[in-house]
């Protein structure tokens, strides 16, 4: 069963995913390692989000494995899966908190679910996870009268409530003011500090340089990943000279509206 | 002193009857070891009012987040209310989470004030406001529609005509296969139930004019709208709460374009086409039912078409189908209004689905009783 070297949390081997007849993504490789801040980038539409959803138990691959923990995602069936989906938390892009109940019930519902706590420490446990992304004070408000940076750390905060070592975050930054987003990208650096695994998808610059050890790049064309390394040496010393000027931010000269 | 070892914590819990008390953890304290010593912390600790509790935690080897989740409760207070407790002995890196997340203010998370309870009075006014305020929305809706309508049948080049045709396709041509069943089967029941009570006069003949009149009067019309508030009422508020919530009307009014003529209008126009047609075929296949049934009894079918044709009036028509396509209107705008008036969250467009729903059977109801009494009286 144990596949991986001990300081590997994440193993993606020759992963192919797609639409039917639309392949996406052709043999994909990568390994993320424990405790790393590890990020997904591509321009809209190049698969990150497919990616991401085959690393969750989301979306089938046609083929290839993912490896979380030592544990085959795709493979295992019944209660061994259900111990891998444990091993991970996820923070989807809109947030996805259950309307109809308030904060502290969102966080609080996977652990009334699948934790064996007694009740008043369920309550404890949600109340410390809402306190460390910063919203104590919003545990009785409902979602809707979250700001959307505080729904993202709610979602956070839910994300973790089963104790999983690697976070899922899915485009953490988007939509957020430049201060608010930097605040997440300070929970997540703080986060990343308690020991947590984190996977981002992501393709907002500033935040990527602030918080990734190393990112994967995913080419829209190329159906595979087209860089991967550190973000500075990515900007400074791609090869591909269409990867620097994604990291340096200069449009793409073809496309000037310019004639002359 | 009470100690106890399971799996892999031991836990010494001592209470003095001066009021101090302290707790010593040795070992794992993760959620198994946690679910463990709960039961023993929870019969100790509380048996004498402690002033003073000391957690003594230097002998963990491992202590996770259920882990931790126990020292903050036991931090709290919520098992020694009133009791001063100190933490001590938490290894650095666990030290400083355990500081991070220390929830002496834990009474913020749960603020006691704002719950005040209202006295009977203030509830009926407050009520009396809010239907008040209800009335002069759905009449502002009401004005804003009929002030509409003349534009679009006036101006038809400014009508959504691809739109209501749409609609119509929708509400009007796929409920036919439900509509047909429904009906048919209708025919059948009240064939069948007269024939039993009219045999015991030896006026079975007359089941062709029971399903006549009731068909053509009020089951025809009744039953449709009934079927349409449920398929295409219901829709229609979930298509404009969704695009509510979406912010869809929102981006049609920053162009200029009011949602009434041009998402209501186009609806209503619809269902008051499509309601009498189907209420039309509705008879038509209530009808066809009870022919049937009375095929089945021996009668032969030219007496059945001369007592079904005999039965009813053009004018008792007339007043069937005039009848439903009020009946559509009220499917149709109580759809749209409550679409409209959706609020925000993801139970938003269920709660303006049902009400819309609730509301046309009501209405459709209260409709039909007026028209039944108004038929009455002129008669």
């Amino acid at each position: 069963m144990m596949n991986a070297p001990d300081d590997i949390a994440i193993s993606v081997k020759d992963l192919t995913v797609g639409y039917e007849d639309n392949v996406i993504l052709q043999n994909v490789n990568f390994q993320v390692r424990r405790g790393e801040v590890f990020v997904i980038l591509g321009v809209s539409g190049s698969g990150k989000s497919t990616l991401l959803k085959a690393m969750i138990g989301l979306y089938p691959p046609m083929s290839g494995e993912v490896w979380i923990d030592g544990g085959n995602l795709w493979a295992a069936q019944g209660k061994e899966r259900l111990s891998l989906l444990r091993k991970f938390g996820v923070m989807y892009q809109s947030g996805a908190l259950f309307g109809s109940i308030t904060v502290l019930e969102n966080v609080r519902l996977p652990l009334d679910e699948f934790s064996n706590l007694p009740d008043p420490l369920k309550e404890v446990a949600a109340l410390a996870r809402l306190k460390l992304v910063g919203l104590g004070d919003a545990a009785d408000k409902m979602p809707a009268e979250l700001s959307g940076g505080m729904q993202k750390r709610a979602a956070i905060a839910r994300a973790m409530a089963l104790d999983p070592r690697i976070l899922f975050l899915d485009e953490p930054s988007a939509g957020l003011d430049p201060i608010t987003s930097a605040g997440i990208d300070l929970l997540i650096t703080s986060l990343h500090h308690f020991g947590f695994t984190f996977v981002i998808v992501s393709h907002e610059l500033p935040s990527i340089y602030s918080i990734a050890d190393r990112v994967v790049m995913l080419g829209s064309g190329a159906k595979g990943i087209i860089a991967q390394g550190k973000p500075a040496e990515l900007r400074d010393g791609a090869a591909d000279p269409w990867v620097r000027r994604f990291f340096n931010r200069q449009p793409d000269p073809s496309h000037s509206l310019e004639t002359s | 002193m009470t100690a106890a070892a399971q799996n892999e914590l031991e836990t010494d819990v001592e209470v003095r009857p001066d009021g101090r008390a302290r707790v010593v953890f040795r070992g794992r304290l993760n959620e198994q070891t946690v679910v463990g010593c709960w039961g023993l912390l929870e019969k100790e600790l509380p048996r004498t009012k402690v002033e003073t509790l000391q957690v003594d935690v230097s002998g963990l080897g491992f202590c996770d987040a259920a882990g931790l989740t126990l020292l903050l409760y036991l931090n709290m207070g919520r098992m020694t209310p009133q009791a001063t407790v100190s933490v001590f002995g938490l290894k650095a890196d666990l030290e400083k989470i355990f500081r991070e997340l220390t929830l002496e203010d834990h009474e913020a998370f749960h603020p006691q004030s704002a719950i005040k309870s209202d006295s009977f009075v203030e509830k009926m006014g407050r009520k009396v406001r809010q239907m008040n305020k209800d009335f002069q929305e759905e009449m502002d809706f009401l004005g804003a529609v009929v002030a509409s309508l003349p534009l679009s049948i006036f101006h038809p080049k400014r009508s959504r005509w691809t739109e209501t045709r749409r609609i119509v396709e929708l509400a009007g041509a796929n409920a036919v296969p439900i509509v047909s069943l429904m009906s048919l089967l209708l025919g059948f029941i009240i064939a069948f139930e007269s024939a039993r009570r009219l045999a015991e006069f030896g006026a079975q003949l007359y089941v062709a004019n029971t399903i006549m009149v009731v068909m053509v009067r009020d089951m025809g019309p009744l039953m449709t709208a009934i079927l349409l508030a449920g398929r295409t009422g219901s829709s229609f508020a979930a298509v404009l709460g969704t695009m509510k919530i979406n912010e869809e009307l929102d981006a049609l009014e920053t162009f200029g374009l009011d949602p009434i003529p041009f998402l209501v209008v186009p609806r209503i126009l619809a269902g008051v086409f499509v309601t009498p047609l189907l209420t039309f075929y509705s008879i038509l296949m209530g009808v066809i039912g009870g022919v049937i049934v009375m095929l089945e009894l021996g009668f032969a079918l030219p007496l059945i078409l001369h007592q079904l044709a005999s039965s009813v009036h053009l004018n008792d028509l007339g007043a069937g189908i005039a009848k439903s396509a009020v009946f559509g209107v009220i499917v149709s705008a109580v759809g749209c209004w409550y679409g409209l008036r959706t609020q925000q969250g993801p139970s938003a467009v269920g709660l303006s689905t049902t009400r819309a729903v609730v509301t046309s059977l009501l209405l459709i109801i209260v409709a039909d009783a007026f028209f039944s009494a108004i038929s009455y009286l002129l008669k």
